[in-house]
């Protein structure tokens, strides 16, 4: 999108997700800007995505569309889920429910968390969350399948570590753009 | 872009449904239908409609499906999708809801989102109706 919001302000240790890395804008792009965090295995941080509300995330009431929550859960679900599970394949999703417990506003910073429930040999269960601060805003559950074999690679996301440049140990890796 | 005759694209579109769109919409009696046809910016990294976009849009024309049945306001309270084929970049989708039952408070809708050669999304909703009294702009 152009940049005539103001600046995201993603909190310490979110970085962009570079989906397309200088290919043509996709979905996952064109809705965002998304970020997102690793923390500890086996902690709720273990993977975050987050994200600053927009006005092109809006519906005409100024609060976060039900289309970008549903977005991101779907992503939170596939991309956060395959990781807890260390899945990197793309996992198409089967179903999924949402529940839209609470609105989000403009300049909100919302964070969306996953659980694993089950992994079976071509299906994962997840339960996903969008939170603003400490408040629920979206409840959901998904279905997604696990291709048999290699299967697709997710995409080309990555990382953007272009902000640590700053630090000389790591200008050495650069960008993966 | 060409979209078929009777549609009329929803210009009063702003945010999220006017940075994803354009969206039409024709009307046929009781029945509402939407349509888009998606491109590069609604696909993910394997070329197929995302997901997110696919349920944002049946969404609207679910939350149609009620303003236009009842004549009332409605949020989305609760949406199960079944993700049946994946969507075609290129194609004309469309997507409509039909009311099942309601209350004061709350109506159940069905919706479907289809492509020229079959039925890509299913969906099941619960949405919550507005006071009759309050007129706050909130679908789009």
């Amino acid at each position: 999108m152009s940049d005539d919001h103001p600046p995201d302000d993603p909190p310490a240790g979110f970085q962009r997700i570079d989906f397309d890395r200088g290919r043509p804008v996709t979905f996952n792009s064109h809705v965002g800007t998304l970020y997102c965090k690793r923390g500890t295995k086996g902690t709720r941080d273990e993977f975050v995505m987050g994200f600053r509300v927009h006005q092109h995330m809006c519906n005409p009431a100024g609060g976060l569309h039900g289309g970008m929550m549903m977005t991101v859960a779907d992503l939170v679900g596939t991309m956060g889920g395959g990781t807890l599970v260390g899945l990197r394949k793309f996992l198409p999703t089967v179903s999924m429910t949402f529940d839209f417990v609470a609105p989000a506003q403009r300049g909100d910073w919302v964070e969306g968390r996953a659980e694993v429930v089950r992994q079976t040999r071509s299906l994962l269960f997840t339960d996903i969350a969008l939170t603003v601060g400490d408040s629920r805003i979206l409840r959901a559950s998904q279905i997604a399948k696990i291709p048999s074999g290699e299967g697709q690679t997710f995409g080309k996301a990555r990382l953007d570590r272009s902000a640590e440049v700053a630090d000389p140990k790591m200008s050495v890796k650069g960008t993966a753009a | 872009m060409s979209s078929p005759s009777g549609f009329r694209e929803l210009h009063e579109a702003i945010g999220f449904a006017a940075a994803n769109g354009p969206w039409f919409e024709r009307v046929e009696g009781s029945r509402v239908i939407r349509a888009f046809r998606p491109g590069p910016q609604h696909a993910n990294a394997h070329g197929i409609v995302h997901g997110g976009m696919l349920a944002a849009f049946l969404d609207s024309a679910m939350g149609a499906a009620v303003s236009h049945t009842l004549q009332r306001r409605c949020v989305t309270a609760r949406l199960t999708i079944d993700y049946l084929v994946p969507g075609r970049v290129g194609d004309w989708l469309q997507a409509e809801g039909e009311v099942l039952g309601h209350d004061e408070q709350v109506a159940q809708v069905r919706g479907r989102l289809y492509g020229p050669r079959h039925d890509v999304l299913a969906g099941l909703g619960a949405f919550a109706l507005l006071s009759r009294q309050r007129q706050p702009k909130i679908r789009s």
